[in-house]
């Protein structure tokens, strides 16, 4: 080892040392939002808040199949009932009516100040007239019994008021006294947990205790159904984790199994471990130092780097076989560190990416190969064995060499396959490309389609209108939440939408509850108006005492507040509609059956201090993404850009870049021309991976087009094209067996591309010819 | 809100079993009177129509309340009690679903008996009656049969808790297979009589 040598492995050793220290104090994650993009606005800021954190993202959503349903109906109250014993939930629900009686004698204690139909006239001797005319026809009608029941203390039909106000919200069917779908063949829960959807350890814990009660439950062959949220991100967890260490394990052994076939050497072996092992250190450590923690799919991508970073180890043992370390080094690291800055060039649009996520992801390898790269040129040299020897150089050799030789006859084909795979993508067109963007989220798509059954058998309609109003206070919110109501009350009537709900509607503003305690008349005055308005109508003497008692108690009750509310039905509603953000507070009133989005959003008036936006989710979402992709679109080809305008800088020959380009063009358009036909419509993952595709497979292309020194040159050169071709598919192909949607995308499209991008090269390689 | 649907939607049902009554003559058996030849007369009535008055003596009011209106069977689950004063008002049963409508303002409401097991176990005994389904109506009632043929009151009490609270009984009086009455009474006193001419055909 020389004086130098001595030096890299030094610093190599420290920086490994610092490496380990990092690692050792990072956090990984598996936030099931940073594979979405980061939003823009605040609007959007509210949704995803609420998505990680919100009422929305403490929902488990659970479903019992497959037994009779008198069977599933008691396995039902068995789980809630013990489930209701559990702190991990805040509610569990499943429609047998337990906690109705708490929700109705909220509502009937509090019906002056929440019934939105309190005003001074209503309680006038004409206004108490008309009540009780009313009171009378109800009785004689289908609801006698109950108004019959509630006249004596509620004669002007408060409570009905309230309850006809919120009954407007659907619910799941009901049999054998439980919540069913509606083919009575899934028996359905709610339960709400009380840690936030992104803590995923208290939501695994919270899981774990639905299956615990299940399984106590005694359902026999019954089935467990989750989803949910929280359910998501424990699963994914699960997922990233498994497949990260299941992928990796399975590409270090193949890559392991391929170079010790290879190299018949444990040296060789452990010293082409060395880069990866490195690189993936580096790679972790440089995210959490950029980011302050790594997210767990960025771990499942490390698995690439294995297949990508013993390359470099390939090519110089390869040609280091033939000539010894040094000389063979000297001669590829200018064609090496093109090949590198061309993947860095590659990397980097991922790096600029919208994503944490991908963002993560391009980081880690780039850091990974810088390092892979260097471990590969200043410190393996020095550790290789004097004579080295790669036998399958000789073997392989010759053959690869004829095939090379042949291969430029494919040449026409290969022009006219290109030629129809670019009309075939032309006419697919805006077909091509994935719409949605649930095509970003790293849930598996079963999952996804499991959970929009769940939610439209529970009932939970599908919001596509949502107003959003911002205010400094609860109380502000609140009082914006009934301005902005008393809009879309005339809009309705003007046939723009069928409804709406508010959290005033559950929990109405202090200055609302003021007024309507206001509005209630002094006990004497009021009694005076009583007899007033009960002469000549056929009601018993002294019937309305009760009335007359509970409208003076009203009167100097104290306000609702909150708290009030808590073990009811209704906090969860409230809660889910009002929330505590940063800077203030946000209140949310879902829109139904918005026939005109713009005669709405002219209807919205929020008083001063508040801000007040009506949200078109779908449009919304839709933009979002289309934006995202432009953006993943603009940063692609700026890095196709770069790496050109690299090429040109290095090779400085327009002949030679067009030599290097063309194959990686050809194998960019096959790949997508195959994964259209493969019926894939693309996300922005399959267009990363076509970028990865030019960064990766140009490695290739410039080693095919290097001029070979000799014809053992040739041949060493496309046997470890060969070897690091395939220590990448290794990688990325055993990427494409992940039930993660991003991991899966891009392994499958890196894993083809880079075949077809080395095939490619072959065949449209110029003829280098030796004697 | 579960209590007010539900609450409503038994009334509602409750209602409706005051249209029971519509139904017509059927051939005389001569073997012994009892409850099984009662089933088989009301199950001979396919369709029948007919016109109701009803008196509803409520607690709360010094004077019975009054309306008055048609009644609509077909054979086998379709029933609609039309009240024409002193308000325009349907009930309306059609399979699995029954609908409420209101003159003025113009109103109308449905709902699937599935989503409401109470309802559903009231709407059922009353198909049950209709149909002269016997074994249906046990589940659900005691049952106690007065007079003779050509005068009879069927006497059902609920034997379920829930139903209980509803509803202490329905009286159901006729002749053959023609109901003439069927009287509601509540658990707190309040009742409903309902008299039934049954249009001739």
């Amino acid at each position: 080892m020389t004086a130098g040598e001595r030096w890299a492995v030094g610093a190599w050793l420290a920086f490994l040392a610092a490496g380990v220290w990092i690692v050792a104090h990072t956090t990984f994650t598996t936030d099931v939002s940073a594979f979405l993009p980061r939003s823009p606005t605040p609007e959007q800021q509210v949704l995803v808040e609420q998505l990680r954190e919100g009422v929305v993202s403490r929902l488990v959503l659970v479903a019992l199949e497959g037994t009779p349903p008198a069977s599933l109906a008691q396995a039902s109250k068995s789980m809630a009932a013990e489930l209701r014993q559990d702190a991990s939930f805040v509610s569990v629900e499943n429609g047998d009516g337990s906690g109705a009686g708490a929700d109705r004698d909220f509502l009937w204690r509090h019906r002056y100040l929440l019934s939105p139909a309190v005003s001074p006239e209503r309680f006038s001797a004409a206004g108490l007239r008309e009540r009780l005319e009313e009171t009378l026809r109800l009785l004689d009608s289908p609801a006698g019994t109950l108004v019959r029941r509630v006249a004596p203390s509620d004669p002007t039909g408060e409570l009905l008021q309230i309850l006809e106000h919120l009954e407007t919200q659907s619910r799941p069917a009901t049999r054998e006294g439980v919540w069913f779908s509606r083919d009575g063949r899934r028996a359905l829960l709610l339960a709400q947990t009380r840690a936030p959807g992104y803590d995923v350890g208290a939501q695994e814990h919270a899981i774990a205790r639905i299956q615990e009660a299940f399984s106590r439950a005694d359902a026999g062959e019954a089935k467990l159904l989750l989803s949910g949220p929280g359910v998501f991100a424990a699963r994914t967890r699960v997922a990233v984790r498994d497949d990260a260490l299941r992928l990796s394990l399975i590409a270090t052994a193949l890559v392991a199994g391929l170079l010790f076939a290879v190299y018949r050497s444990g040296r060789l072996l452990a010293l082409g471990l060395l880069p990866i092992a490195s690189g993936a250190l580096a790679g972790i450590a440089a995210v959490s130092l950029g980011f302050g923690s790594v997210h767990g799919i960025t771990l499942g991508f490390g698995v690439t780097l294995i297949g990508e970073g013993v390359d470099y180890a390939i090519y110089l043992f390869t040609q280091a076989a033939g000539e010894g370390g040094p000389a063979a080094l000297e001669r590829i690291w200018p064609t090496l560190r093109l090949g590198v800055l061309t993947s860095i060039c590659g990397f980097s649009a991922m790096l600029f990416s919208g994503f944490t996520g991908l963002a993560q992801l391009g980081l880690f390898s780039i850091v990974g190969l810088l390092v892979a790269v260097a471990v590969t040129r200043w410190v393996l040299p020095g550790m290789l064995p004097p004579t080295l020897d790669a036998p399958i150089v000789g073997t392989a050799g010759p053959w690869a060499s004829a095939a090379a030789r042949r291969a430029p006859s494919l040449r026409y084909p290969l022009l006219v396959l290109v030629a129809v795979v670019a009309v075939l993508l032309v006419t697919r067109g805006k077909h091509l490309w994935s719409e949605d963007l649930a095509s970003l989220s790293p849930v598996p798509r079963a999952d996804q389609a499991l959970d929009e059954k769940m939610r439209g058998e529970l009932g939970a309609p599908d919001v596509r209108f949502l107003i959003v109003i911002h205010a400094p206070e609860r109380e502000a919110a609140l009082q914006a939440s009934e301005a902005i109501a008393d809009g879309l009350r005339e809009a309705s009537q003007a046939g723009m939408l069928e409804g709406y709900e508010s959290p005033a509607d559950y929990l109405p503003s202090q200055k609302t509850q003021e007024a309507r305690r206001q509005a209630l008349p002094e006990p004497a005055q009021l009694r005076a108006n009583l007899e007033k308005a009960v002469a000549g109508l056929p009601f018993r003497a002294k019937v309305f005492e009760p009335f007359l008692a509970d409208a003076a108690a009203a009167r100097s009750m104290p306000p609702v507040v909150r708290g009030d509310m808590q073990g009811t039905h209704l906090a969860l509603r409230v809660d889910s509609l009002i929330a505590r953000r940063a800077g203030g507070w946000a209140a949310m009133l879902p829109l139904r059956n918005v026939a005109d989005a713009a005669g709405v959003a002219r209807h919205l008036a929020a008083p001063p201090g508040a801000q007040a936006v009506l949200l078109d989710l779908k449009r919304e979402s839709e933009e979002l993404y289309h934006s995202y992709r432009a953006q993943a679109l603009a940063y692609s080809l700026l890095g196709a850009a770069a790496i050109g305008a690299l090429l040109i800088a290095s090779l400085r020959s327009l002949r030679s870049v067009f030599a290097v380009l063309a194959p990686l063009v050809a194998a960019v358009l096959v790949t997508t021309g195959v994964l259209a036909l493969a019926g894939a419509s693309l996300s922005i993952f399959h267009l990363v991976g076509l970028l990865l595709v030019v960064a990766i497979g140009s490695n290739y292309s410039l080693l095919f087009d290097r001029r070979a020194s000799s014809r053992s040159d040739r041949e060493r050169t496309l046997v470890s094209l060969l070897l690091a071709n395939a220590t990448t598919v290794i990688g990325f192909g055993l990427l494409s067996f992940s039930r993660v949607p991003v991991l899966h995308d891009i392994g499958i499209t890196v894993g083809l591309g880079t075949v077809l991008a080395l095939v490619f090269s072959a065949i449209l390689g110029r003829r280098h010819e030796h004697a | 809100m579960t209590f007010g649907g539900r609450a409503r939607a038994v009334l509602l049902a409750a209602a409706l079993a005051h249209g029971v009554a519509a139904a017509a003559e059927g051939a005389a058996e001569e073997s012994a009177w009892n409850v099984a030849r009662l089933m088989q007369e009301l199950a001979k009535v396919k369709t029948s129509k007919g016109r109701f008055v009803e008196r509803r003596y409520v607690g709360i009011l010094t004077t019975p309340l009054e309306s008055s209106g048609t009644l609509l069977y077909v054979a086998p689950d379709r029933l609609e009690k039309r009240t024409l004063s002193p308000r325009v008002e349907s009930v309306l049963l059609e399979g699995e679903q029954l609908t409420l409508e209101s003159g003025q303002p113009k109103r109308r409401r449905s709902i699937r008996l599935e989503d409401y097991p109470a309802v559903g176990v009231f709407v059922e005994s009353i198909r049950s009656t209709l149909a002269g389904d016997l074994a249906a109506l046990k589940r659900l009632f005691e049952i106690a049969l007065e007079g003779d043929e050509r005068k009879w009151r069927m006497v059902l009490k609920p034997t379920d808790r829930n139903m209980q609270e509803l509803l202490s009984e329905i009286r159901v009086g006729g002749s053959r297979g023609t109901i003439h009455s069927i009287e509601f009474i509540e658990p707190n006193g309040d009742r409903s009589t309902m008299t039934i001419t049954r249009d001739t055909p």
